[in-house]
């Protein structure tokens, strides 16, 4: 009974998101049951798909996350299986610089970022939220305690066959290690799509905003709850989607590291 | 555990340098046997110093300078840092934060564990319902915000006025009253966070062997007595990383602020990170911001360090 009860509330918000945004009506004029429906329209959505900016920011979005995300699990796989197989100089020492790096919050970097990406023309470009999104530590620390698991037998095994580190990785390494390697896409995804502070500092320009900064441009401008609200479905469809696909890799991933 | 993976590869490296071939050779032998980590690692290192030590340095730096966006910069000593004892704002940001902190923490750990329990008995759709949890998770804050300023708008209209008008409770003002605003605001994240709490308590949950319940049952304990004996103490490890890690990102809130109250009313939503956001981008003191950004990396510096304490030994989980 509290299960169903809870369940529904923290649904209920969801479920008056995805309601209003079929009514066109303005926040003033709200009532607390407006949600409840009637008369449902489209004529939300269709404003949205015909207003160019929504769609841009629904682009750059697209191109902010997918890069790094791609990238990350690439980087977290090859950077997990030197880190828990490898002997090179330096190793534990550098290991051990990036865990302590993680102390450090982003908020910290943002400032001298900025005077950094303004240099280098990256202001309003898509290279500020990419390039330093390439790889992340926490996916490199996650997938590394997964592949300590795995044992070595088959590593050397294959390298009776003759085959090189590249391939031993490629062939052994990766498929094994794939539910991490998962859990590390999955995040890039959720703290890119939904990052909010580092475009809204880097992206001054309103064509080059992703949806979250687009959105948030939006609230609080007294205009229509119905579009904002089909605005929030929208951008939230995609983290749904995903999430209802890798709902697995979330919940193994989180207990290995921490989102917060 | 990394021990015995050191002394298993290391026994051959040992064979080579008792022979010791010509450098050129050793060199050679070293590329052919590690020529993939110096491919990746190389590249990746210089990313990493560029975007992560070479901000954090820069950062401290600039806290010793009057940064001009135009013209040269001048060294100013501790200019930077005495100005943050003066400022009033600054040190009402950092009450708030902790404010926030106190109002958001212990109801997370609490609605988290609650959830993990219930998930944990087993009721049919277990499934079903650790998605619904976890969802605000992974959901933006825009979205999540966009919907809590209505549910939360200071009028009538405002959904949970609606609600409180059934137990006879006047209209509150939430976002716009100084004294609510930050509550709603904490009320948010406890929606958004909870679900990830659950997880964490769920796995602890599972940790512990079911024989101790029976035993307990065996000797008569009740439910809820078996868990204020049993499943709360054990639990004890997750409850601390589960702390630690609620308190980092309780320090960090921003979106929320930046969000709903744009730091008002009478800036009693202004937290650290929102202040540093404008002094940072609004005031384009860039200088003071990043004095500010110390303070907030002094802060998680501690808590981070009484986690690596406390962690450094035996835990798996972390």
């Amino acid at each position: 009974m509290i299960m169903f009860f809870l369940g529904f509330s923290f649904l209920l918000p969801f479920l008056i998101m995805i309601l209003s945004s079929f009514k066109e009506t303005t926040f003033a004029a709200l009532s607390p049951l407006f949600w409840i429906p009637n008369d449902p329209s489209l004529n939300n959505f269709i404003y949205l798909f015909r207003n160019d900016n929504f769609l841009r920011w629904i682009f750059n979005s697209v191109v902010i996350t997918i890069i790094p995300v791609f990238s990350q699990m690439f980087f977290a796989g090859l950077l997990g299986y030197i880190f828990a197989r490898k002997q090179f100089f330096g190793r534990e020492f550098v290991f051990w610089t990036f865990m302590a790096v993680i102390m450090i919050p982003p908020q910290l970097l943002i400032i001298p970022k900025f005077i950094m990406f303004s240099k280098f023309g990256w202001i309003n470009e898509y290279q500020s939220l990419i390039v330093p999104e390439l790889w992340a530590i926490m996916g490199v620390f996650l997938v590394r305690q997964f592949m300590q698991g795995i044992p070595l037998e088959l590593d050397e095994a294959a390298r009776m066959d003759g085959a090189n580190d590249f391939q031993v990785f490629r062939k052994i390494y990766m498929p094994l290690a794939f539910p991490a390697i998962a859990t590390v896409g999955t995040f890039a995804f959720v703290s890119n799509w939904n990052d909010l502070f580092q475009p809204l500092i880097y992206m001054t320009n309103e064509k080059m905003y992703p949806i979250t900064v687009g959105l948030a441009s939006t609230l609080n401008k007294e205009g229509n709850f119905g579009i904002e609200m089909a605005g929030a479905t929208v951008s939230f469809i995609p983290t749904f989607l995903i999430f209802l696909f890798f709902q697995k890799y979330f919940t193994e991933g989180i207990q290995l590291s921490g989102l917060k | 555990m990394e021990k015995v993976i050191v002394n298993k590869t290391q026994a051959p490296l040992g064979h080579e340098k008792k022979i010791k071939p010509p450098l050129i050779m050793r060199i050679k032998s070293e590329w052919k046997k590690n020529s993939l980590v110096y491919i990746i690692l190389v590249p990746v290192l210089i990313h990493f110093t560029i975007f992560q030590i070479i901000p954090f340095v820069y950062s401290f730096i600039l806290t010793f300078l009057n940064y001009r966006i135009i013209g040269t910069s001048e060294f100013v000593g501790l200019r930077n840092w005495s100005q943050l004892f003066q400022d009033k704002i600054a040190i009402k940001s950092i009450w708030n934060t902790v404010l926030f902190s106190i109002y958001y923490i212990v109801p997370t750990m609490a609605l988290g564990l609650i959830l993990a329990l219930i998930i944990k008995s087993g009721i049919a759709m277990t499934k079903f319902f650790k998605g619904v949890f976890f969802l605000p998770v992974v959901t933006s804050f825009v979205v999540v915000a966009g919907i809590w300023e209505w549910l939360f708008s200071g009028t009538q209209s405002g959904f949970i006025n609606y609600l409180l008008s059934f137990f006879g409770v006047e209209p509150q003002l939430f976002l716009s009253d100084s004294s609510q605003a930050l509550l709603v605001l904490a009320g948010l994240s406890i929606f958004k966070v909870s679900g990830s709490t659950m997880i964490y308590y769920f796995a602890g949950l599972q940790s512990i062997p079911k024989d101790m319940y029976e035993a307990a049952k065996i000797d008569g304990a009740s439910t809820f007595k078996s868990f204020w004996m049993i499943t709360f103490p054990l639990l004890k490890p997750i409850h601390f990383y589960v702390l630690i890690i609620t308190t980092i990102g309780s320090f960090q809130i921003f979106d929320s602020a930046f969000l709903l109250t744009g730091g008002g009313p009478n800036f009693s939503t202004s937290t650290i990170v929102y202040y540093l956001y404008t002094i940072g981008f609004t005031n384009l003191n860039f200088s003071y911001a990043a004095v500010l950004s110390y303070v907030l990396f002094a802060i998680i510096l501690v808590i981070s360090l009484i986690q690596r304490k406390y962690f450094g030994k035996d835990q798996g989980l972390y």
